[in-house]
């Protein structure tokens, strides 16, 4: 959490940003090239949120910002102002997991566990929604993210169980 | 990958967005486009001008038969709009569907014909619809036709100090539309559009992804459309996606699907 020792002296001026961090509001005067995932990782100290492709294309970097599914690394700090943004740090309660996090555990949904934390987030996301998704609706939401270890079927299941788990049904 | 140092501006009045717009100084909404042609250094302007406090570029209405979608409307939001998912189906079935839900919730309407990325399915499906853009300088405002304003890959009919303030889309009562897309990797191969008004005999068909722009072109029936036709019609692009000849292959199937589906669609 401690500010970066060498400010920038000259160059475009900083903007001010009020965000709310996995529940904790924070305050900063940021670059405008300040990316949401540098800020987090590097402001912040939130290293759970990867990067990996910079190009919105794998999805490890993926927090919410109001709730919605962002690519962090292409999402400019400054546009978050007055948000709400959870990263995979704000998922516990404690050490108690949240049901996602337990199902994947269950379900062996990761192996290296690199990709994990913008899968969580996705899934967060989908099942935060209105709609109790099914497994087609899963997969499709999931499209955007890149897993090389686990072939996907373990993550789909795990996101799968936490839905009917959520939902309340006689499967959790 | 750090950023090129810029300025953001943030004005909340078209007015102000115009005085600010230059060679220098460009449109930036969702992001999803310019920030990763800033970081790849095919991009370096002096400032970005957010659109996002805007309140003209924004909202969804229906004006004299016409639907209305404001420049800074996102993808995901447009996929969920009541009036665009009761007036506009099709449009809003493909909304759901273009890349992925991240850049959905980021990425606006206007933003991704001002690119006019190549394999962009919102241009083949407004080219196959008629639609048009209003676009707002310093001269005022001028309205220019989806099919003329995305020119050629990466290359949109617009002067620097021009905004895209919105889209049109004339509604036809009765239409019947459909998309469909080939697609592997995270953008398509192909994207087909077929939409059909049979009161008033107007038949459209829209391909696109497989050469440098998407193409559209009208028919007195649906009859008259022959999948291997178009195949010949289309100019593919070779690269990731396939050869030429594969592209051409793949866009009489798509059609001959888009044709299958529209079947399928009621008025």
């Amino acid at each position: 959490m401690s500010e970066s020792a060498s400010e920038p002296v000259q160059g475009p001026p900083r903007v001010p940003v009020t965000v709310e961090v996995n529940g904790v509001s924070v305050d900063r005067q940021v670059e405008p090239r300040s990316l949401l995932a540098d800020f987090l990782r590097e402001d912040l100290g939130l290293t759970g949120t990867k990067v990996s492709c910079e190009l919105q294309v794998c999805g490890v970097c993926t927090v919410l910002v109001d709730g919605r599914p962002v690519s962090s690394c292409t999402f400019l700090t400054a546009d978050a102002d007055g948000a709400a943004v959870t990263t995979v740090e704000g998922l516990s309660d404690g050490q108690t997991l949240h049901p996602l996090q337990e199902s994947f555990v269950d379900h062996f949904a990761l192996q290296c566990g690199f990709c994990t934390p913008g899968f969580l987030m996705m899934s967060k996301a989908l099942l935060d929604g209105d709609d109790v998704p099914d497994r087609a609706a899963i997969v499709e939401h999931l499209e955007g993210n890149i897993c090389r270890c686990t072939g996907y079927q373990p993550i789909v299941e795990a996101v799968e169980h936490a839905a009917e788990r959520l939902r309340g049904g006689a499967h959790g | 990958m750090t950023l090129p140092p810029f300025a953001l501006l943030r004005p909340t009045t078209l007015d102000d967005a115009l005085r600010e717009l230059s060679e220098d100084s460009v449109p930036y909404c969702g992001g999803t486009e310019l920030l990763l042609a800033m970081r790849a250094g095919l991009h370096r302007p002096a400032a970005l001008v957010d659109l996002k406090r805007i309140r003209e570029l924004s909202g969804v209405r229906v004006e004299d038969g016409v639907l209305v979608i404001g420049a800074t409307e996102r993808h995901a939001d447009l996929a969920a709009h009541p009036v665009v998912r009761e007036r506009l189906p099709v449009f809003a079935r493909m909304e759901k569907h273009i890349g992925n839900a991240r850049v959905r919730t980021q990425g606006s309407i206007g933003g991704n014909l001002c690119f006019a990325e190549p394999k962009s399915d919102v241009a083949t499906v407004l080219m196959a619809l008629e639609a048009s853009v209003t676009l707002a300088g310093p001269g005022g405002r001028r309205t220019v036709p989806v099919e003329e304003f995305v020119a050629g890959p990466y290359y949109a009919e617009k002067e620097p100090d021009e905004l895209l303030v919105d889209v049109r889309v004339p509604l036809r009562d009765g239409l019947r539309g459909a998309y469909v897309k080939f697609q592997t990797m995270e953008r398509p191969t192909v994207g087909v559009a077929v939409l059909a008004d049979d009161a008033a005999g107007w038949y459209r068909l829209g391909v696109g992804a497989v050469g440098e722009v998407p193409l559209a072109w009208s028919f007195g029936s649906l009859g008259e459309i022959d999948a291997d036709e178009v195949a010949g019609w289309v100019d593919p692009t070779p690269d990731l996606s396939g050869s030429e000849e594969y592209k051409r292959h793949v866009t009489a199937v798509y059609v001959r699907r888009a044709l299958a589906r529209l079947e399928q669609v009621s008025a």
